[in-house]
């Protein structure tokens, strides 16, 4: 689903995604645990194809562990040459993230 | 509180695979084993995926090669029971519903580490499991951390920069 330009995903539901350009960002969001802002990097990917279609959005991403599982491809913005199957599982602190990479051919 | 851990592991295995299987397709964070029948009747095959997954074994990743499925955990500091799950998962890889459209293909297991022991190599042989070691820079500050743990010296200095990291409010 793409909702005011920004990709949010369906819990359990895989979307496939390409990725053009990115850039990191700084957010002031409350922190669930203190109730107080804190300010957190976020990684946003623009993404041009959503299942196929062709989109203009974003893919935001804050938790360590899933941008973890991205941050190879960003040097040289290598993510360009893949499209990349993700499925978020969970909510808040219990989100999994099951990521596919495949090479574009 | 301050976190006493970083999330290693997951940059770990995205980078091994990065740089070693670029080339072909790969899932990170792969559920493992059956979904109950009954309940991707009664909820769709989509949505019992997702109602089991807290539920499921979850390797770290799957490589899909031209003949093989290739397991992979990737360890830091357990690495004993990181090559004690490969086999088990190896075991789920035949009924879990989401692999089936890469069936048959032979299972290779493989240990992704930083660091090795020959105990380790030992095992692994006998458990037919590949270890390779994989690292990188970032990763050997760490790798030296495990290794100095139990001593007094490093014990201080982490209960230091545990209390600043309180005191400053630093994650």
């Amino acid at each position: 689903m793409v909702l005011e330009n920004y990709v949010m995903l369906k819990t359990g539901v895989p979307a496939r995604l390409h990725f053009t350009d990115h850039t990191i960002q700084k957010r002031t969001v409350t922190d669930p645990l203190t109730g107080k802002p804190a300010t957190r990097n976020v990684l946003v990917l623009e993404v041009d194809r959503l299942d196929g279609r062709e989109v203009a959005a974003k893919y935001s991403i804050m938790a360590e562990t899933h941008a973890n599982q991205l941050a190879p491809y960003l040097p040289g913005k290598e993510y360009r040459g893949y499209d990349f199957t993700i499925t978020r599982t969970g909510e808040g602190f219990l989100s999994r993230w099951t990521v596919g990479v495949i090479p574009r051919g | 509180m301050a976190r006493k851990s970083r999330q290693v592991e997951s940059r770990l295995v995205a980078e091994y695979l990065k740089e070693h299987y670029s080339e072909f397709p790969f899932i990170m964070k792969q559920p493992l084993g059956v979904v109950s029948e009954e309940l991707m009747k009664t909820e769709g095959y989509k949505r019992a995926l997702g109602i089991t997954r807290p539920f499921r074994p979850e390797v770290d990743a799957v490589v899909i090669l031209p003949s093989y499925l290739l397991i992979i955990e990737a360890k830091v500091w357990n690495i004993v029971n990181g090559l004690a799950k490969l086999p088990l998962y190896k075991s789920l890889v035949r009924v879990t519903p989401e692999l089936q459209q890469y069936l048959p293909r032979g299972v290779l297991m493989q240990l992704v580490v930083g660091w090795t022991n020959p105990n380790l190599e030992i095992m692994a042989r006998e458990m037919d499991v590949e270890v390779k070691i994989f690292c990188p820079e970032w990763l050997r500050e760490v790798v030296e951390s495990i290794h100095k743990y139990w001593t007094r010296e490093y014990q201080e200095e982490r209960q230091k920069k545990l209390q600043m990291r309180e005191y400053f409010g630093v994650e």
